[in-house]
């Protein structure tokens, strides 16, 4: 179970936002009375718990496995009645024929219509990092037939209206974000990644997927002010001010090799899901072959945004040891370093 | 140019009554914004201006304008939307717009043009020593979506449009665009929002920056090949359910360099008469300014040159420059 509470970002006109705890239920030691973003001691460290689950198919019953991972992670649904949950896809640059670069519809569906059996107002949202034509990658992606099937309202990020937020990880330079309105107006927000590689940051899961929470307008297409800013750094700082967030990871098939845009399929047939993104992450490194404390990204959020030590992190349904299938990096000596040391067991 | 494009337009918008359906509804506007329902924002008022501007539909262009006019900075930028004064990346477009007035007498907006031109000039993409992990040439400048960073394709386009627009086609900074835009084409035609390989892997073209590219480039020569695969990208992948965005500005693309397929008006008008998300005033003034062929004042401002003789001349697609 995670502790760690991010501040929700400070606006004048943003509404009032449910607090994280009143959505997670079970064990774990919460820190009560956090007004804001703070570092926690590494005593007082939480644990969090991933609930990873295999052999899971698009045309299968994942809406079962995603609910299972919810309730395993601690989420009560009880508290979701009416609240607005943000579906965060990837869709950075979709295309018809690499489905791997994005985020399967069938996930959205299956994610949707768990908020939405408890009674969730339920949006889909991205700001698509590299294509301008958000309806050409909703349709290239194959999730406007999706959305509209189930009436499933799109919220383009990329050109929303935009409310200032002070940056509450600090480890760029940027003084804070412009979020788009449907960001700071939900009550939980759900990373919804592919699980791919990044060629120049090792792998993208559910922190680097919030880069897509960002407008276009304010950043652009790409987003280069976050690479001049450094990608780590703003992968930490973007999650570290975002309010309340878990992730569900589709890593049905994922990418290996050339990623985040140009890689090969890697079918795995997980489903990933947790309420601590650090800790989602670290796991799904590790599936995948990598060492969590060598991506940097990843350094930053340990015991910040929450644990990506192994011990701390409590694993439901299967242990990330028997699904690992260490994924094919580029043969660059930056992202071979980040593999895990020889003579960690995997099956 | 206008006067020109309504006279010809009037008669063939009696074949094309969606046309004069998106004009009323621009015209009626209040928010131009990127979806229905939404807020100003400056993209799609330009736009709309210019899409009102080519239809010869002048006083309500000219009320576009005068409210583009108000989300001009004191420095001649213009930011994305009301309330939002950076960054400026919508700066061309606004002076596109205004040009697009520029041939009334008095001229309103003169000033503001002049402004967001010096703008333009001022400002430029981070540039570094070309990098053997990426394939364009880095150190080009063009123009960047937010000051600091580097420069890519659409924010380029854009802005060299706006500069030949206002008779600068010969300007170093306009040239040197121009070589960044070619370079920044994909070797096997189109080009994504501005990468071409990275690693040694070529990426993947698409369609609307493809098309804006190629309206930038109206009128350029290319020893390398890469326009003329450019419009065959065009070509072959442009189709009746192309989403709208990308369709208007592939045919703009198409158009800048004569290219128009026979079947673009049965296509626009099918874009036309999607709804939902599709209907936004954003897109709607662009699948308007597409209908222009030719005459889309993104690309006939540009072909039109101001001498030193002060008279404006054509310029014929091909020209080398």
């Amino acid at each position: 179970m995670t502790t760690h509470i991010p501040a929700a970002p400070h606006s004048a006109d943003s509404p009032p936002t449910l607090d994280r705890r009143a959505l997670l239920v079970g064990g774990g030691a919460v820190v009560a009375g956090l007004g804001g973003y703070q570092l926690l001691k590494p005593l007082w460290q939480p644990h969090s718990s991933v609930f990873i689950a295999k052999g899971q198919r698009y045309d299968g019953p994942i809406e079962q496995t995603i609910l299972d991972g919810l309730l395993a992670g601690g989420l009560d649904p009880r508290a979701l009645a009416g609240r607005k949950v943000l579906l965060k896809v990837n869709l950075v640059e979709p295309t018809r024929t690499a489905p791997q670069v994005t985020t399967h519809p069938a996930m959205v569906l299956a994610t949707a219509e768990v908020f939405r059996r408890w009674g969730a107002q339920v949006v889909v949202g991205e700001a698509s990092g590299h294509m301008r034509d958000t309806e050409m990658a909703l349709v290239e992606s194959g999730m406007a037939p999706a959305l509209d099937s189930a009436g499933l309202e799109f919220v383009d990020l990329n050109y929303e209206d935009v409310a200032w937020v002070k940056n509450a990880g600090r480890t760029s330079k940027l003084d804070g974000f412009y979020l788009p309105r449907p960001v700071m107006e939900a009550d939980l927000i759900v990373s919804m990644p592919k699980l791919k590689t990044h060629h120049w940051v090792g792998l993208t899961v559910s922190l680097k997927n919030m880069y897509g929470v960002l407008p276009g307008i304010k950043y652009g297409w790409p987003k280069n002010v976050l690479h001049h800013a450094g990608i780590p750094q703003t992968v930490f700082d973007i999650n570290a001010s975002l309010p309340k967030t878990i992730a569900v990871v589709d890593g049905i098939v994922g990418m290996e090799g050339d990623g985040p845009i140009m890689g090969s399929p890697k079918k795995l047939g997980l489903i990933v899901v947790g309420t601590n993104l650090a800790a989602v992450d670290a796991t799904c490194a590790r599936i995948i072959g990598l060492d969590p404390a060598r991506v940097n990204y990843l350094q930053l959020s340990a015991d910040r945004i929450g644990p990506i030590a192994e011990g701390r992190i409590a694993q439901r349904g299967e242990d990330w040891r028997q699904v690992a299938s260490p994924f094919v990096l580029l043969d660059r000596p930056e992202l071979q370093r980040l593999r895990l040391a020889p003579g960690v067991c995997v099956s | 140019m206008k006067i020109r494009a309504r006279d010809r337009f009037a008669a063939e918008r009696r074949d094309m009554p969606w046309i004069d359906d998106i004009l009323k509804r621009l015209a009626a506007e209040t928010a131009w914004s990127y979806r229905a329902g939404g807020t100003l924002a400056a993209e799609p008022l330009s736009l709309a201006a210019l899409a009102l501007a080519g239809h010869g539909h002048i006083a309500d262009s000219r009320r576009a304008c005068q409210r583009l006019a108000s989300l001009a900075n004191a420095d001649g930028s213009v930011g994305p939307k009301l309330g939002e004064p950076a960054p400026g990346w919508p700066t061309g477009l606004a002076v596109l717009a205004w040009t697009a007035l520029a041939n009334k007498t008095p001229d309103p907006f003169a000033d503001f043009s002049k402004r967001g031109v010096a703008w333009l000039l001022a400002s430029s993409g981070e540039t570094s020593p070309r990098n053997a992990d990426i394939g364009h040439d880095s150190s080009l400048r063009g123009w960047p979506w937010v000051q600091g960073t580097h420069s890519w394709i659409e924010p380029t386009a854009i802005n060299v449009l706006a500069l030949k627009a206002t008779g600068r086609n010969e300007h170093p900074r306009t040239r040197e665009a121009v070589r960044l835009l070619i370079d920044r084409l994909l070797p096997e035609g189109g080009c994504n929002y501005g990468n071409t390989t990275v690693f040694g892997q070529a990426l993947r073209p698409h369609l609307e920056p493809s098309g804006l590219a190629l309206a930038a480039l109206t009128g350029e020569g290319d020893a390398s090949g890469r326009i003329e695969r450019t419009i065959a990208y065009l070509e072959q992948t442009l189709n009746r359910e192309t989403t709208s965005l990308s369709l208007a500005y592939g045919l703009i693309g198409l158009a800048a360099h004569d290219r128009t397929p026979r079947v673009a008006e049965a296509w626009l008008e099918s874009a036309a008469g999607r709804g939902g998300r599709e209907a936004a005033p954003y897109k709607q003034a662009l699948l308007a300014l597409a209908a222009l062929k030719g005459e889309c004042p993104l690309i006939a401002l540009s072909r039109t040159l101001v001498g030193s003789d002060g008279c404006q001349q054509r310029r014929s697609p091909g020209t080398h420059s």
